[in-house]
């Protein structure tokens, strides 16, 4: 369990990412600054994603609609409403995880394939609803003229539209949810969902309700992933349909599986992988999707632990080291 | 005293065929009961009725006079009863520990707590130590359980139902697929338990040295109907009962 020299190291790696996203925009020109500006948002969708996948066990198909709905609100009340980014960021928040609620409440009560194929049909009519409703998001052109408002109280305010500056919000909610993510699935409640995946019969003849525990999880990750299309649509200047977009869900599923999925930060390291991958192949070739499968196959079929589950060996599926490769039954 | 736990008329159909067919039975609190009937003759459906993981198609269970008939499994285990399974059901990816946390968090409703670590809380953690100490499963207990030898994982879900402080446990089988020494080990522990604790123990076995050895009262299915009932004595002697297990496994 934990320790205090586990703790010690917890904190040493807290301060030392703190220090990292900190300091990276000092050395980083203005290009790369918004390449790692849009990792961090996607590897906070992943991260939102990876609490159903990695921890849940429930592969969200649909996780899309929640990081649309959470850019359309966002994008919304910037252009409409009041300028002010917290509260228009956490509004759509917010509004994600009123949308995680209904679309979990349905989805929830399925498993596995069923599961997936639910969330992607909701993920659709979501996608659909912004494609159409023109007068209120604009149509296939998306809401666009976001202006960044300066972040301030009273007189004292601060220019959050230069790409450094805006880093440096993102940096700020990307801590913030992988914070609140890793307290999650360290906590009680974490414990419980890691049961859920791994026994789902077991943990239900141990009291639990299994629907009220997804439906929370689906909540907190449609939260997460809000606030997460909340900045996409920020750093972008505007919300599109594309966000929504059913290819847009399979993302964090991608970057999960590149990064890990039973290991906290495998989603992040995923989003990483994939940026790295699309910048690097684009520059030769347009279908940089084709080397992005040629990549994920043999990774699939021979790490399926994910590149960080396989360099930290010991601490996979969120176990502690083993006593070796003990016997298997031949009984079971 | 109102028996722990009171089954009337329980039938359960399948499509045209009857599983378990106007089962009526009662078992005394404290009293270490055994399901007995060979192969098919409706034991784990009946079990299945009692755990709520389908409800009957007819006929109620009152547990401690209250009618829990149709229940939702983890309704019923907060309750106050919990089961094991025939086939071990454990949480192979999580540690030894870990499995009884898990349950034991389920047990005190804590499970809703978001933000406070599961390794931090000294009431769970001395509960947990409690338990690994009981079925002498400590040295293990940071192994995930996937490792461990066939014994020590029924062992690990004894260690789950024991954390739900049941009064009632339904062991479905507890010794299939043991070898003798585990056999042994386990009649003992569920000897050991039923003495200590004020559980009473409600279990099916195929192996009749272990029913004859453990049971205070025994009933006897057949073909989804009861056969039986009585000491072990008395079922020993049923000329019915051997009759329904022809071959005479009764003697062993």
């Amino acid at each position: 369990m934990s320790n205090p020299e586990n703790r010690k190291k917890g904190t040493l790696l807290w301060a030392g990412g703190f220090a990292v996203l900190a300091f990276l925009p000092l050395i980083m020109n203005t290009y790369i600054t918004m390449l790692v500006t849009e990792i961090l948002i996607m590897g906070m969708f992943a991260l939102s994603f990876n609490l159903l996948f990695g921890y849940g066990g429930l592969l969200s198909f649909g996780h899309a609609a929640f990081f649309g709905v959470g850019g359309y609100v966002t994008a919304f009340l910037l252009i409409h409403a009041f300028p002010s980014v917290p509260a228009a960021l956490l509004t759509g928040g917010c509004a994600a995880m009123l949308a995680a609620l209904v679309v979990g409440y349905f989805s929830v009560r399925l498993d596995e394939i069923y599961f997936a194929i639910l969330t992607l049909g909701f993920g659709m009519m979501f996608y659909a609803l912004v494609h159409q409703w023109r007068s209120v998001t604009g149509g296939s052109d998306g809401l666009t003229g976001i202006v960044l408002p300066p972040l301030g109280v009273g007189s004292f305010s601060i220019e959050i539209s230069s790409p450094r500056a805006f880093y440096y919000i993102v940096a700020f909610f990307f801590l913030v949810t992988a914070f609140v993510l890793l307290k999650i699935v360290r906590s009680s409640f974490g414990l419980i969902l890691l049961s859920i995946r791994e026994n789902k019969e077991r943990t239900t003849f141990t009291g639990i309700n299994i629907k009220s525990y997804r439906l929370a999880a689906f909540v907190i990750a449609g939260l997460f992933a809000g606030l997460a299309g909340g900045l996409f649509a920020l750093f972008d200047r505007m919300a599109s349909p594309s966000m929504m977009h059913w290819t847009a869900s399979a993302e964090p599923v991608l970057m999960t599986i590149l990064g890990g999925a039973h290991i906290f930060l495998g989603p992040v390291v995923g989003a990483v992988l994939f940026f790295f991958i699309e910048h690097f192949i684009t520059k030769f070739t347009d279908v940089w999707m084709i080397f992005l499968g040629a990549i994920l196959i043999p990774l699939v079929i021979f790490f399926p632990e994910g590149v960080l589950g396989t360099l930290l060996p010991g601490k996979k599926r969120g176990g502690k080291a083993k006593n070796g490769e003990g016997p298997d039954d031949a009984h079971s | 005293m109102t028996p722990i736990l009171e089954v009337k008329h329980l039938t359960r159909n399948f499509g045209g065929f009857q599983a378990v067919g106007d089962v009526s039975l009662s078992v005394k609190t404290g009293e270490l009961t055994a399901l007995i009937g060979p192969n098919g003759a409706g034991k784990t459906t009946f079990y299945n009725m009692l755990s709520g993981k389908f409800p009957p198609s007819s006929g109620q269970i009152f547990f401690e006079g209250k009618n829990i008939t149709g229940l939702p499994p983890y309704k019923i285990a907060h309750a106050g009863i919990s089961r094991s399974f025939q086939i071990t059901n454990i949480f192979s990816c999580m540690t030894v520990r870990q499995n009884i946390l898990s349950a034991l968090i389920a047990h005190y409703g804590k499970g809703a707590s978001l933000f406070s670590p599961y390794g931090h809380d000294v009431k769970l953690i001395r509960e947990t130590d409690a338990i690994l100490v009981q079925l002498g499963l400590s040295q293990f207990s940071d192994v995930e359980t996937r490792y461990l030898a066939y014994g020590d994982k029924r062992l690990v879900e004894i260690g789950i139902v024991l954390a739900n402080s049941p009064r009632l446990i339904l062991l479905d089988e507890p010794t299939a697929g043991m070898t003798p020494e585990e056999t042994e080990r386990m009649t003992a522990l569920i000897q050991r338990l039923a003495d200590e604790t004020k559980t009473t123990f409600f279990l099916t076995e195929h192996d009749m040295k272990v029913v004859f050895s453990v049971s205070q009262k025994i009933f006897v299915l057949h073909q989804g109907q009861l056969l039986a009932q009585g000491t072990p004595e008395e079922i020993r002697e049923n000329r019915q009962v051997k009759e329904a297990y022809l071959g005479g496994s009764l003697d062993t």
